[in-house]
């Protein structure tokens, strides 16, 4: 049996951290390792603990959750990090990917997905509350009707589509060549071709825009 | 709580200035009437006078003339008399005595001309030289009548014993009217002199008290001058006191009601969210634990969870209506963005946001900056989707090294900014104003707004 994934809890409500923790270990191959109480502890234990996965609230006090995860991410890229926020809007979610989040959970939603969404960032995937993915959606379609602008996916091939779709879900270039069948380098100039064209600026963008287009979840 | 509405501080003070001012006004009211009964009294006065020496010269005048014309003609009498009593000329001698009666006669008619307003004394007088000069006529017929020409003895003793001596008498009375006359006009001189003179006194004394009261009600008026002003800068002092204080409520409310806000929000938050959220993990890990068979149980879940999660909903909205958490949490830009998001997801208007490159840049400000900001746009955005019409926003930051500016514009039906100025349009005015910035409102009918405030920036933190 493999080894459980080692989990660090950040928030500073204790009630919250209770409850996280219960719905962690009553989940088969999850251990919470630690608990931290805000932003500045949960970088220090990320380092003295250095577990695989941390679940992070992004209202802290002294460091905030997004904050601590830059700080963490550019330290320990391997650690993969949940964001925990009370936020549905983009505005949220493009700061957690920038910071190096893979995953975003609305809190009242938190107990259903959250073992979801450790499991899939510890797989390196993305993960996104439902309703997170919707509310983004719905501000771009509405964007789009009110600008009267065009659906920059419709400017896309087929096989960018693809590459697109697995960007977004975390594989690197190397996976999706060899999934694809493709040379590293096509692949390279596919994701540049994509970059241009939807006018995004980096990975975190484009996996907000992925998640937008209901592309992955 | 016994709350009862504040004194009116606005009771208008005791006018202290009010009686001196009657006193003052009627004082020179008096003043101005003694100058004129003085004016007045001295020409009348001098009218009098004048005219009183006018009198006095005339009756000098009057009477001079038919003294004067007395003496010529008692001095031709006299050579008369002289040439009938010495003349050995018997020709010259009847001519002589041929003028006596003549020359009686006009002294005669000349004392019943004589003025008539004559005193008693000056008729005694006149009436002693009537009656030598009869007595001289008399004298005189009697020689006639007699004829002594032929006696030079009685002739001689005639004119020196008689005759000459009443001649003499009779320029004597002429002589005694003409000083009594000149005594009469030395009088009337006199007499005018002390008029004068008691005028003069009385105008003297008038004009003193004139001058007395007009230095009391001078010194008065200054007085009352000295408490007007006082009076006035006491006023101007609580003019500009109350001024300033009515200036600094608009900042000290500012400040309370972000402070108040800002506490709200977290506690609403931290408090109520977060317990929110911690009973809503509970209610899934109970339902994890139910058998599913137990739906009764199970559908009471879904009901609890549902309430809690609108509650949750609720709750935060309110949360972030008083104190975005983005400001505290992401930073301004992404306040703003979200600002922008909600407006376009609540109403007909699409808010776009330019802001400066790099997230970082416009972070570094101090809390009150990001605040007057993010509500400045909040407010902007707010006015623009409920009362612009228009269905597009843009809200630009700029920062540049002296200032940082946002701009709020809307492709709406504008307004006419001398007409419009609401409450909250002051707000900003008032946030923007006490961070020593300014707000421009550019805005016509038919051609859209474009708000704009720029603050200097010495507001980095």
């Amino acid at each position: 049996m493999a080894k459980d994934t080692r989990v660090l809890l950040a928030d500073d409500h204790r009630l919250m951290r209770r409850g996280l923790r219960l719905v962690i270990e009553q989940h088969p191959g999850l251990t919470v390792v630690g608990e931290a109480d805000d932003g500045r502890q949960a970088v220090a234990m990320a380092e003295s603990l250095q577990p695989e996965v941390i679940v992070m609230d992004i209202g802290m006090p002294n460091l905030n959750g997004i904050e601590a995860a830059h700080q963490i991410s550019e330290k320990h890229p391997d650690i993969a990090i949940v964001m925990l926020s009370m936020h549905s809007d983009e505005g949220y979610v493009l700061r957690a990917l920038r910071a190096g989040a893979r995953a975003y959970l609305l809190k009242d939603s938190a107990e259903e997905d959250l073992t979801q969404a450790i499991e899939a960032v510890r797989d390196g995937k993305s993960f996104f509350s439902p309703a997170v993915s919707r509310v983004l959606l719905e501000d771009y379609m509405r964007k789009l009707q009110r600008a009267g602008a065009e659906d920059s996916y419709d400017l896309l091939s087929g096989r960018e589509r693809e590459v697109l779709q697995l960007v977004a879900e975390g594989k690197s270039s190397k996976e999706i060549a060899s999934l694809l069948n493709l040379s590293t380098y096509t692949v390279e100039t596919h994701r540049s071709n994509i970059m241009q064209k939807l006018n995004l600026k980096g990975i975190p963008e484009l996996i907000l825009y992925a998640v937008r287009k209901g592309l992955i979840s | 709580m016994n709350r009862r509405p504040a004194k009116a501080r606005a009771t208008l003070p005791d006018r202290p200035g009010r009686g001196l001012r009657m006193v003052l006004l009627v004082g020179f009211g008096g003043l101005l009437a003694l100058l004129l009964v003085a004016g007045g009294e001295a020409l009348s006065a001098l009218r009098q006078l004048h005219a009183a020496e006018q009198i006095a010269r005339q009756n000098f005048l009057s009477r001079n003339r038919y003294l004067l014309e007395f003496r010529s003609t008692l001095d031709v009498y006299g050579n008369r008399i002289d040439e009938y009593f010495l003349s050995y000329n018997p020709d010259v001698q009847v001519s002589a005595a041929g003028d006596f009666a003549a020359l009686a006669r006009r002294i005669d008619k000349g004392l019943r001309a004589y003025p008539a307003n004559r005193q008693p004394e000056e008729q005694a007088l006149l009436d002693a030289m009537r009656k030598t000069l009869a007595e001289q006529e008399a004298s005189l017929n009697k020689a006639l009548s007699e004829d002594h020409r032929g006696d030079p003895e009685q002739m001689n003793r005639m004119l020196y014993k008689e005759v000459m001596p009443r001649n003499r008498q009779l320029i004597t009375a002429v002589e005694n009217v003409e000083v009594w006359n000149q005594h009469q006009l030395d009088a009337a001189g006199e007499m005018l002199l002390e008029t004068f003179g008691h005028f003069q006194t009385h105008l003297t004394r008038l004009l003193l008290i004139i001058l007395g009261s007009g230095l009391l009600l001078s010194a008065g008026s200054i007085v009352y001058i000295i408490r007007q002003d006082q009076e006035a800068r006491r006023r101007y002092a609580e003019l500009m006191e109350s001024r300033n204080a009515l200036a600094q409520l608009p900042s000290s409310l500012l400040d309370a009601q972000e402070t108040e806000r800002r506490s709200i929000s977290r506690e609403l938050h931290d408090e109520v969210g977060q317990s929110l959220g911690a009973l809503l993990v509970d209610v899934g890990r109970l339902k994890a634990a139910i058998p599913t068979d137990n739906t009764a149980v199970h559908e009471q879940l879904a009901q609890i969870k549902e309430t809690a999660e609108s509650t949750v909903n609720a709750v935060r909205n309110i949360a972030l209506l008083l104190r975005p958490s983005m400001l505290d949490d992401l930073g301004l830009v992404a306040a703003i963005e979200w600002q922008a998001r909600e407006i376009s997801r609540r109403s007909d208007m699409e808010v776009e946001v330019e802001a400066p490159a790099g997230v970082g840049i416009a972070e570094n400000l101090s809390e009150d900056y990001k605040i007057c900001i993010y509500r400045v746009a909040q407010e902007a955005l707010n006015n623009a989707a409920r009362h612009s019409g228009g269905h597009r926003a843009w809200v630009k930051l700029e920062q540049t090294a002296d200032h940082i500016a946002i701009s709020v514009r809307d492709d709406g039906r504008g307004f006419d900014t001398r007409k419009t100025r609401g409450l909250g349009l002051l707000g900003m005015e008032e946030r923007v104003r006490r961070l020593g910035g300014k707000l421009d409102i550019t805005s016509h009918p038919g051609g859209g707004t474009v708000l704009r405030a720029e603050l200097p920036s010495a507001g980095r933190s």
